[in-house]
């Protein structure tokens, strides 16, 4: 499968896959001038991966400190195409949303997050 | 202009401005300027505290970027979107705010006055709601953001915000925008 690295800015998170554990990672902060700029890329490698993809388990990691609010729309266009797969094509996708403790905010988007994806295992997790 | 300076350094004082900022705005300046803002308010605020301010200051300036009538597009190796206009982040009386203000044309007055007032009636399930029925519609081809903005600022600041239209001439007008914390 095509890697996926991209280095994260102050203002864009860094997106790496990692082929082994089949785990995709996400961390930082995300409030570029243009999400779709951005994203296109993710979303590209993504719908190449997923084809590729059969019963083994995929895994997200995301774990943003902040993310503005057209970043959110983004996101929540991320999970709907993991859950569409997880729905039509019986794909064993999970999401982990990490967060740190003291980080309210973040806490709270995952939770929201959640509430609108429930055929898709969602879990929040602490940051240790 | 010499002596004006040091008026109005003393004029925002009074207000209690942390920063103030007048011209034109681009990403890479609020980026900056954000990270400025932050390291000043991590000396006294907790995490939370930092990062709610932060993220109306980003969503408030991304609009003038974004949204200000009087904008310059540059287009070398990458587009660079300057947007003019107004910023000041301060504490007044205890309380946090950020007020914005740029150009907007006539046009857009009643439609952006009526999606804000509509915002500052709701309370905050109905705020939450609307929110998450916005995120899910398709966002329009040539938008520049997800239509989110202000209803995360309401949602920040529990529907703590104020704004005018100030008539400059038959096309444009003054738009001021305050949230308070």
């Amino acid at each position: 499968m095509t890697h996926l690295n991209i280095t994260a800015t102050s203002q864009s998170p860094a997106v790496y896959f990692d082929e082994t554990l089949r785990t995709l990672n996400i961390t930082g902060e995300c409030y570029p001038e243009n999400i779709t700029k951005f994203s296109s890329p993710i979303f590209q490698w993504l719908d190449e991966y997923l084809t590729s993809l059969q019963k083994q388990t995929f895994t997200l990691n995301i774990e943003l400190v902040y993310f503005n609010s057209s970043s959110s729309k983004m996101l929540l266009d991320l999970f709907d195409r993991l859950q569409e797969e997880v729905i039509n094509k019986q794909k064993n996708i999970i999401v982990n949303w990490i967060y740190d403790v003291e980080n309210e905010s973040a806490f709270e988007h995952g939770e929201e997050f959640k509430e609108d994806l429930t055929h898709l295992i969602f879990n929040l997790l602490k940051k240790s | 202009m010499l002596k004006e300076l040091h008026q109005f350094k003393q004029q925002y004082d009074e207000c209690g401005a942390i920063l103030c900022f007048s011209g034109y705005l681009s990403q890479e300046l609020m980026v900056g300027i954000g990270e400025t803002l932050r390291d000043k308010l991590k000396q006294e605020e907790d995490i939370n505290m930092v990062l709610k301010i932060f993220s109306i200051f980003v969503e408030q300036v991304q609009n003038i970027i974004r949204y200000s009538a009087d904008q310059i597009i540059i287009t070398n190796d990458k587009e660079n979107i300057l947007g003019s206009g107004i910023l000041v982040v301060g504490k007044n009386q205890g309380h946090y705010y950020v007020s914005c203000g740029n150009i907007v044309g006539n046009d857009k007055i009643s439609h952006l006055s009526e999606q804000l007032t509509k915002l500052q009636q709701m309370n905050k399930d109905e705020l939450k709601q609307y929110y998450k029925e916005q995120r899910k519609k398709e966002v329009p081809q040539h938008s520049k953001g997800a239509g989110l903005g202000f209803i995360e600022l309401a949602r920040k600041t529990n529907s703590c915000f104020d704004f005018s239209f100030e008539k400059i001439n038959g096309q444009i007008s003054f738009f001021s925008f305050k949230t308070l914390l």
